[in-house]
């Protein structure tokens, strides 16, 4: 059962600025299926929270073309974009992003507030308290982000990106902030949730996170320099 | 001291770095702390600043109120006998003048000019104490019934009309045929009294005995104008009321015997006299007005504040980690408070060094523009008090603002934030502060912009009333005679014929009509209705035929006079619909008679269309919305005004006229010639000014409210850029981060709003009497209208700086956030 989900075809992306051009990506091709566990790794600054962000929606490529469940998502406009990403994908960020303002339950459900399928507070809670259980945070539910240890705050990330049933998870360095234990708890959230069937991408620099994953992609200046097990899309 | 030297030093390094940051505080706090130093001032002066004579605690004016049978005061102005009587009898007052306001043309001087005379007794100048540049001022030689042709100058004629010269006291003038010996000239810094109407200063003084009233109407108790004074230095034992009690029943008997008695229409009328001190009358209504512009002022300073202490808030923010760092290395708290005074000081001087410039350039504008508005703005200079007011308001805002940035500081805290990486760690303005900020800023917007387009509102009604006439190309000539022979009536006749000759003569003339302009010429009639016996008191004024036809003011019914009604003296009456419909509610009033004191009964022949004077109102009525009654009959043809109407571009010169005249009589010259629509627009004088005031107030406070909601907001959006970048992260779209700013906003505007409502319903329950006269049911709309604008402002400046993050892909907001 080998359905493609995300496809890149010769994806690049160049970032200007008033003195020089940058070339963060360059002719980026692969495809991630359904149920996927894929982990990007590589030097530092050659292109993974790129590459991550354009697969998210969160920024568009200068060049190429990039299909999620085979529908054509290069060319959204801004507020489609917004509805593709609350509808298919989930992120977790290396620092959180939490919202101090809001509790625990509202900045999961946040996610969910935003659908267009617009839930009822009661399908909110009940879906909420559910993906708190799956992370194992369900007494924190009214404490506020500063009131939880980082790794407690990084799972309550992984609650808010699940909320929302993606098709994927979209994850940048995600134990980068925490310590190894928390940090390993968190990766141990991470593989049951894949083994649950959630597709995941993660960006990590850690090799035994990366070993992890079922497909490794390995970046070294803004191209894949290996990927042994990703089928090239033709 | 020499910490705060170094401190100072510091402090101007820092701030040199920082051009657009000093800029702003320096313009923002420098004009409207300018705006403020010029209305302190102003205030001072009319407020708590003695007038400069001796013991002007002392000095009072008499008004004469004219009350009817109904005990309402019709008119406030003397009878010429009665002002004379009055001034005899030294009851009250040690000392009394009586004043009368003219104009007249120097007939000696080269140009002829017409110029503001006084005919005075010389107990003023004497009660005043004027302090003169050269000669004396009148004497006993000059007093009631001594007829001395004499004359005083004002410093100004003396330095404009006769060029200073140094002979001035040689000189003799002429006017209306009297040869006036120059015995005097007032000081540079005399400050003339304005009685009757701000702005007006004389020119010339005369002693009374020359003012222009006839012989007989000397006598005549019906001969009421209001350019007739009395002012006078009480009596030590007397007080204000003692005064207005011993001088009433003196006048009032008075005029009951001669005048009431005398006619059936004025049964029950009687005599009211008013005392109010000179200080008073000077400043009238303008005491308000300083008052209201004060208030209006101290608002835009506190808007500007606010805009001030958010951008030092800000940064203070951004200054955080290097106060950290003096702190770790032993700064103490009070040490960081002196630093951040040095920084609040020196801005703070150097604004109040630009507000002084501009003060000063306000004080230039209002003497330029308020003259006439405004009493004594020409004794405006920057003096102790703006100095003093200054100096204060520096020190004050100094340590306020230094006060605030430090009190954000969590010294404490400072520790932890060079610990911290200093990402994400930054000092925020809290969320408190900032709503307290958006409220009171809203609030003051709201009332200033309320109350400025209230009183343009106002003002724009009356500029733009329909008058009901034209003023097209129309001009008035009036002519002056200078010959002390008397000269009846029926010898100027010929002589106005001819004249009226040659002026339709001339190619630039459309056509003459012989009269005075529809803004002028208006008296009081007083008639009856034949049946009922019904009073009426409308306006009067004697027109010819070609009056209406050229003014345009279409006769609706009836016929127009002939030339044949003005030779016979026909008592015809032409009345306008106002007057119609008082008569009858129908208005069907052609045939009509009514009876006149001491004439015939004039008989209405046609009705005309209501016009529209500005400021005018009904006699003894001050509703400026209610047409006034008005009816006009057949003008001799002796008059000497003219109303000239030239051909559309054309026009001709005064010296053009003089020469007309002088061939055709030397005896005439040109007392008078001005275009209508010039005269119209003097009477808008003060609506243009208060239209134009108030836009420019209005818009300031608009801008500077947005400006300063504006620096808020884009600062707590730019603090809550990782927050919306995140949630744009997890699917909101624009309009939903759009809405969501609005609604986190929307507590403080709504309170702003609020506290503006509360505070205006307030002042409208404490100030009910001094603020009735603004009150109409019109001030609702335009509170709606005020609170549409300053919601857009609001809405607009809650968008603005979220439009940068909202209109970019997610990933902007998401990264780089210090
Ligand atoms: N907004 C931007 N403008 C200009 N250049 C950028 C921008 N964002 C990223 N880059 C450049 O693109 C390249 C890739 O950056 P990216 O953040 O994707 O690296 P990375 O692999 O995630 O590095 P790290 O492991 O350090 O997080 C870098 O050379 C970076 O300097
Ligand atoms: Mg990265």
């Amino acid at each position: 059962m080998t359905t493609a989900l995300l496809t890149m075809k010769k994806i690049s992306k160049v970032f200007e600025t008033e003195e020089l051009e940058t070339h963060a990506l360059k002719d980026i091709s692969f495809t991630i299926n359904k149920g996927d566990y894929v982990s990007i790794s590589g030097p530092s600054g050659c292109g993974k929270s790129t590459l991550l962000s354009i697969m998210g929606l969160l920024d568009v490529s200068t060049t190429g073309e990039y299909f999620i469940e085979g529908v054509n998502v290069t060319d959204l406009t801004l507020d489609q974009a917004a509805e593709v990403r609350n509808a298919k994908i989930g992120f977790i960020f290396q620092s959180f992003n939490l919202i101090d303002e809001l509790s625990v339950f509202d900045n999961v459900a946040l996610p969910l507030r935003y659908s267009s399928e617009k839930p009822n507070s009661k399908k909110i809670k009940q879906r909420v308290t559910q993906c708190l259980e799956q992370v194992g945070l369900s007494h924190r539910i009214a404490h506020k982000p500063n009131q939880l240890s980082g790794g407690q705050q990084q799972r309550v990330a992984i609650a808010r990106a699940l909320v929302a049933e993606p098709a994927i998870l979209l994850v940048d360095e995600p134990t980068g902030n925490l310590d190894s234990k928390s940090g390993d708890l968190v990766m141990d959230v991470l593989e049951k949730l894949n083994e649950s069937g959630t597709t995941i991408c993660m960006v990590t620099h850690d090799p035994r996170y990366a070993d992890m994953a079922k497909t490794k992609i390995q970046l070294l200046d803004g191209t894949i320099l290996q990927a042994p097990l990703v089928k090239i899309a033709s | 001291m020499s910490l705060f030297t170094y401190q100072l030093k510091q402090a101007y390094s820092g701030l040199k770095q920082k051009p657009g940051f000093v800029f702003s505080v320096v313009s923002t706090m420098g004009i409207t702390l300018g705006a403020l130093l010029c209305v302190l001032t102003l205030n001072y002066l009319l407020l708590l600043e003695p007038l400069p004579y001796p013991e002007q605690e002392r000095i009072f004016v008499a008004q004469h109120h004219i009350i009817d049978a109904k005990k309402e005061t019709q008119k406030v102005a003397f009878s010429y006998p009665g002002l004379v009587e009055l001034y005899k009898s030294r009851v009250a007052f040690e000392q009394s003048a009586m004043l009368y306001y003219s104009q007249d043309v120097i007939t000696s001087h080269r140009n002829q000019p017409l110029v503001n005379t006084t005919y005075v007794t010389p107990e003023l100048h004497q009660i005043l104490a004027s302090p003169m540049a050269l000669g004396r001022m009148f004497e006993a030689s000059e007093a009631l019934n001594t007829n001395s042709p004499v004359a005083m100058l004002s410093y100004v004629t003396w330095q404009q009309a006769y060029e200073g010269r140094a002979d001035i006291l040689h000189l003799k003038i002429n006017i209306r045929g009297v040869s006036y010996q120059v015995i005097g000239v007032l000081a540079e810094n005399f400050v003339e009294p304005e009685l009757a109407e701000i702005g007006r200063e004389t020119q010339v003084w005369l002693p009374w005995d020359f003012n222009v009233e006839s012989a007989e109407s000397r006598y005549n108790f019906g001969n009421i104008q209001n350019n007739f004074h009395f002012i006078g230095q009480l009596k030590k034992s007397v007080n204000q009321s003692q005064a207005q009690q011993l001088i009433t029943p003196l006048v009032s008997e008075l005029w009951q015997e001669k005048f009431v008695a005398k006619f059936d229409f004025f049964q029950g009328w009687s005599v009211d006299m008013r005392v109010r001190s000179v200080k008073n009358i000077m400043l009238g209504e303008s005491k308000s007005f300083a008052v209201m512009l004060l208030a209006g002022i101290v608002g835009l300073v506190l808007i500007a504040c606010a805009n001030i202490a958010n951008l030092f808030m800000s940064r203070t923010a951004e200054k955080h980690r290097q106060m950290s760092i003096q702190a770790a290395i032993g700064a103490t708290k009070k040490q960081l408070f002196s630093a951040m005074l040095a920084e609040t000081s020196l801005l703070m001087l150097m604004a109040i060094i630009f507000a002084l410039v501009i003060a000063k350039t306000g004080f230039y504008l209002m003497q330029q523009y308020l003259g006439a508005l405004l009493p004594r703005v020409n004794e405006l200079s920057l003096n102790l008090i703006t100095f003093g007011s200054a100096l204060l308001i520096t020190a004050i805002l100094a340590l306020f603002f230094a006060k605030l940035t430090t009190n954000m500081i969590n010294y404490r805290g400072l520790n932890t934030t060079l610990q911290s990486s200093g990402k994400g760690s930054g000092l925020q303005v809290s969320k408190k502060t900032r709503q307290i900020l958006i409220a009171s800023q809203v609030a003051l917007a709201t009332l200033l912009v309320f109350a400025n387009i209230s009183l343009l509102k106002n003002a724009m009604r009356t500029i733009n009333a329909p008058i009901g006439f034209s003023t097209n190309n129309i001009s008035t000539l009036v002519l002056n005679l200078s010959s002390t022979q008397a000269y009846s009536q029926e010898d100027a006749i010929p002589t106005m014929a001819e004249i009226m000759t040659k002026l339709e003569a001339l190619p630039q003339v459309e056509s003459v009509a012989q009269g005075n302009s529809p803004l002028g010429g208006f008296g009081i009639k007083a008639l009856t209705k034949s049946t009922g016996n019904k009073k009426y008191t409308p306006y009067f004024k004697r027109v010819d035929q070609r009056y209406f036809n050229m003014i345009e003011q279409p006769l609706l019914q009836g016929e127009n006079f002939t030339i044949i009604d003005r030779r016979d003296n026909n008592n015809k009456m032409i009345v306008n619909q106002a007057f119609a419909q008082q008569l009858k509610a129908d208005g069907a009033v052609i045939g009509m008679l009514l009876p006149s004191i001491g004439e015939p009964d004039f008989k209405i022949v046609g009705i005309v269309k209501d016009i529209t004077i500005p400021g005018d109102t009904a006699f003894g009525s001050d509703d400026t919305a209610a047409s006034v009654p008005r009816v006009y009959a057949p003008s001799g043809l002796s008059g000497r005004s003219f109303m000239l109407k030239f051909k559309p571009g054309q026009s001709v010169s005064r010296q053009q006229l003089a020469a007309l005249l002088a061939k055709i009589d030397s005896r005439y010259s040109v007392f008078s010639f001005n275009k209508i629509s010039d005269n119209l627009n003097q009477r808008l004088f003060t609506e243009i000014t208060t239209a134009i005031a108030t836009a420019m107030l209005a818009l300031i406070t608009f801008l500077l409210a947005g400006i300063g909601l504006y620096g808020i907001l884009s600062y707590s959006t730019q603090m809550r850029r990782l927050e919306l970048g995140t949630r744009m992260a997890v699917g909101a779209k624009r309009h939903d981060l759009t809405l969501m700013i609005i609604k986190d906003n929307v507590n403080p505007i709504v309170l702003g709003v609020l506290l503006s409502l509360i505070t205006l319903v307030s002042g409208y329950f404490f100030f009910i009497d001094a603020l009735s006269f603004y009150i109409t049911s019109q001030l609702i709309p335009m509170f709606a209208v005020t609170i549409f604008l300053i919601s857009s402002l609001s809405l607009l400046v809650c968008y603005l700086p979220l439009r940068k993050i909202i209109n970019l892909p997610a990933i902007n907001s998401l990264r780089g956030t210090e």
